[in-house]
């Protein structure tokens, strides 16, 4: 776990913030991953483009399905986190859980689900709901699969498959459990048929909360984004927050808040605003939205970067492998 | 130059036979060991196979958990993003999944293919599939079982969707149909292949039917010459209602090989597996292919009772007891046959014998190319493209290269317009 002096950042990656050339896009695209990972950051969220998955430049069209985009990140990459965006409308509960136990396999524990408790206004019209979701019937569904998804996740002790040729025992049967959710929305019996993850579970990032979705988060979440606003109002979200987390019995630190920033400023500025957030303790770190073009990823790295880590508020390495450990969340597989 | 076969590496958890992954030389951990996979992709594409083929199924592989606890079956990797991270790892190969049409929506999987098909520059494949599993069935909430032609309808509409989408012709008004409805184009470029190639196993009438209106490529699972050619001619000859060529679909059988250096080498090889079916897996799957379930009650060396005929599975169950009369084969040993080859068509021997098999029943016109079954991976993979492949390019069958770079390319499919 970590001791809450240095921040987490993760950063937002979309089609414009790549360099444009002649280069195919998964190479540009792999290519900023890897200058990520190089600055150390803790995780790159990938945006989904479907029509109306979110708003603004965040979802200008990638030529990519997130989760299948994660997948081929995972292999040119070694040590940083990727966190895909997927809709709870476009996916099945059990195939979207397989989908991403899957890549934190493939990841070696580096995967986390980009969840919104947010309706996105178009979306449903693809899926054959053309009427979409009442809000409060989107809330209970989203939590309710949310469950599901987590269940399933954990449907595998961690020494369940033993691999025992001469025994002919390839897995305990005893260490595998169905899940027999019967809810409202769904019903599930599993168990899943893909391994445990390298990290226990997949990390779970939440966005697009209103009030009403704070407990869900506060019990689910390993990570929330919010938006940015006015400090005395972040500040009291993050307590309020926080507060709720300890309301559901876990630890405080088990849920790490990020902001999301744009960075438009000058690079001091950058760093000062940043600085002054996290000493301010509104949040455990940002998620950063980078000005749609190339050359701002690096300027955040040579310049913003090298600030934060001269005033300690940024690591100099990763400590683990996992996803989890970089966030300094519990069952981080390598601690 | 005249027409050379297809094929596909079909990869499946620790090796296509039941008891692969106890064997010593097989990777046991293949379902969680993504660095495996990828070098089965690599082996495949330097044998210059079409494509890479991956089964799916949304749940686990056998109703009873001890019967599945002696597979290596319930676990395994997800396969579109298997096949994701496999496309930026290889350049030439073929990526093709299957997926229900049962329990995902067509925009989605239209998107989802659609991506794979741009991470991998025109290389990916759809095989569509209905479900008709319980133990999936309960993943998805369903109370129970479509009927047959239910499914089949609901296959077509979604396959219509789908093309729709990846041709960009679906119409401003978006579709409203039956059973999906959609409203926008795809947010993703156009495919660099035109469309993802379509591929189907259906082996019904309905399931025939469905693969002449829309399918690029067809697997099917054929013991012999004679059910091989007639499933042939039949799906060809369907192709002209649908104003559509015989060439237009390309026909590939699973063929699950056991090939060694000499003909002893290979039996003993085969003989190594068999006997590492544990008997109750055995009876298991001879149980469900003779739907019976008190099996376990007679003497596993004795011969096969009597049974009473069971409904829907009659000509199957006519074509085992046949065979065990015929060969007077005791439980056990029924049980171990069954299992081993799961109904697919086995060839045990040389190079040049396995060889011989498979150019008979491409040149005798009872298929385009065969979707090749290792036993067990890496080992019976690395086999086959060693010593099956070169037989093959000498004969002038099989591609020394690759020509293009996109799976239509390779299978000599029409770009669609």
């Amino acid at each position: 776990m970590d001791n809450g002096a240095t921040m987490h950042l993760a950063v937002s990656l979309f089609s414009g913030i790549a360099d444009r050339g002649v280069e195919p896009e998964f190479s540009r695209l792999a290519s900023f991953v890897q200058r990520a990972e190089a600055a150390k950051l803790d995780m790159v969220l990938l945006a989904d483009s479907a029509p109306a998955a979110g708003g603004g430049a965040v979802n200008s069209p990638m030529a990519f399905e997130a989760t299948t985009l994660l997948a081929a990140l995972a292999t040119v990459t070694s040590r940083i986190g990727l966190v895909a965006a997927a809709s709870t409308v476009a996916h099945q509960p059990y195939n979207l859980t397989r989908r991403f136990a899957s890549l934190d396999i493939i990841s070696h524990g580096r995967a986390g689900w980009h969840a919104t408790m947010a309706q996105a206004p178009r979306e449903a019209a693809n899926f054959s709901r053309p009427d979409g979701f009442s809000s409060d019937d989107f809330r209970r569904r989203t939590e309710e699969y949310i469950g599901i998804v987590q269940g399933l996740w954990r449907g595998w002790d961690a020494d369940a498959l033993l691999f025992d040729k001469a025994g002919g025992r390839f897995h305990d049967p005893d260490k595998m459990h169905l899940l027999d959710h019967q809810g409202e929305f769904f019903s599930v019996r599993g168990p899943l048929n893909v391994a445990r993850s390298p990290q226990d579970t997949p990390v779970l990032a939440l966005s697009g909360l209103s009030e009403p979705d704070f407990n869900i988060a506060a019990r689910t979440a390993d990570v929330i984004l919010l938006d940015d606003g006015p400090a005395e109002d972040t500040k009291a979200r993050f307590d309020d927050l926080k507060r709720r987390v300890v309301a559901c019995g876990r630890e405080p630190d088990a849920v790490k808040v990020l902001t999301n920033v744009s960075l438009e400023d000058g690079p001091t500025l950058a760093a000062d605003r940043l600085d002054q957030r996290f000493r301010s303790k509104s949040c455990d770190g940002f998620n950063l939205l980078l000005p749609a073009r190339p050359s701002a990823l690096d300027d955040f790295m040579g310049l913003v970067l090298p600030e934060l880590r001269r005033r300690g508020l940024f690591r100099e390495g990763y400590r683990g492998t996992t996803l989890r450990s970089h966030l300094g969340l519990a069952g981080g597989g390598d601690q | 130059m005249t027409a050379q076969m297809k094929l596909g590496a079909f990869l499946w958890a620790t090796g296509h036979h039941i008891a692969a992954w106890r064997h010593p030389k097989a990777h046991v951990t293949a379902g969680i060991d993504i660095d495996h996979y990828i070098q089965l992709a690599r082996t495949a594409e330097a044998a210059k196979f079409d494509m890479i083929f991956c089964e799916d199924a949304a749940g686990l592989r056998e109703a009873d958990i001890g019967i599945a606890s002696q597979t290596s079956r319930s676990i395994g990797f997800e396969p579109i993003s298997l096949l994701s991270a496999l496309a930026v790892q290889t350049s030439r190969i073929g990526l093709v999944s299957t997926a229900s049409t049962s329990y995902n929506e067509p925009y989605g999987l239209a998107r989802t293919f659609l991506s794979l098909d741009q991470l991998s520059g025109g290389r990916a494949g759809w095989n569509l599939v209905t479900s008709a599993s319980p133990i999936e069935a309960a993943n998805f909430g369903a109370t129970g079982l479509k009927p047959h032609a239910d499914r089949y309808e609901r296959a077509r509409e979604f396959a219509e969707v789908v093309t729709g989408l990846w041709h960009g012709k679906l119409g401003a008004s978006g579709h409203d149909g039956q059973s999906f409805s959609v409203r926008d184009p795809l947010d993703l470029p156009r495919s660099p292949q035109g469309a993802p190639v379509m591929v189907q196993a259906g082996a019904s009438d309905v399931g025939r039917d469905l693969a002449a209106r829309t399918a690029d490529v067809v697997f099917t699972a054929a013991q012999t010459f004679e059910e091989a050619k007639a499933f042939y001619d039949d799906l060809k000859g369907r192709m002209a209602a649908y104003g559509r060529g015989p060439d237009d679909i390309k026909i590939m059988p699973g063929v699950a090989p056991v090939v060694a250096e000499t003909e002893a080498e290979a039996r003993e090889k085969h003989e190594e597996l068999q006997e590492l079916i544990p008997d109750d897996v055995g009876l298991a799957l001879l149980s469900s292919y003779l739907s019976i379930s008190d099996l376990w009650r007679y003497p596993i060396d004795g011969p096969l009772p009597d049974l009473p005929e069971s409904e829907g599975m009659k000509s199957r169950q006519a074509l085992v007891i046949e065979q065990s009369r015929r060969d007077g084969l005791s439980i056990r040993q029924l049980a171990r046959h069954f299992a081993g080859a799961r109904g697919h068509w086995r060839i045990v021997g040389t190079p040049a014998q396995v060889a011989d098999e498979l150019q008979a029943r491409f040149e005798g016109g009872a298929a385009d190319g065969f979707n090749v079954m290792p036993s067990y991976f890496p080992g019976e993979l690395d086999a086959f493209a060693a010593l099956v492949v070169p037989e093959l390019q000498r004969r002038g069958l099989f591609r020394r290269d690759y020509e293009g770079r996109t799976l239509r390319d390779h299978l000599d499919l029409k770009r669609p317009a």
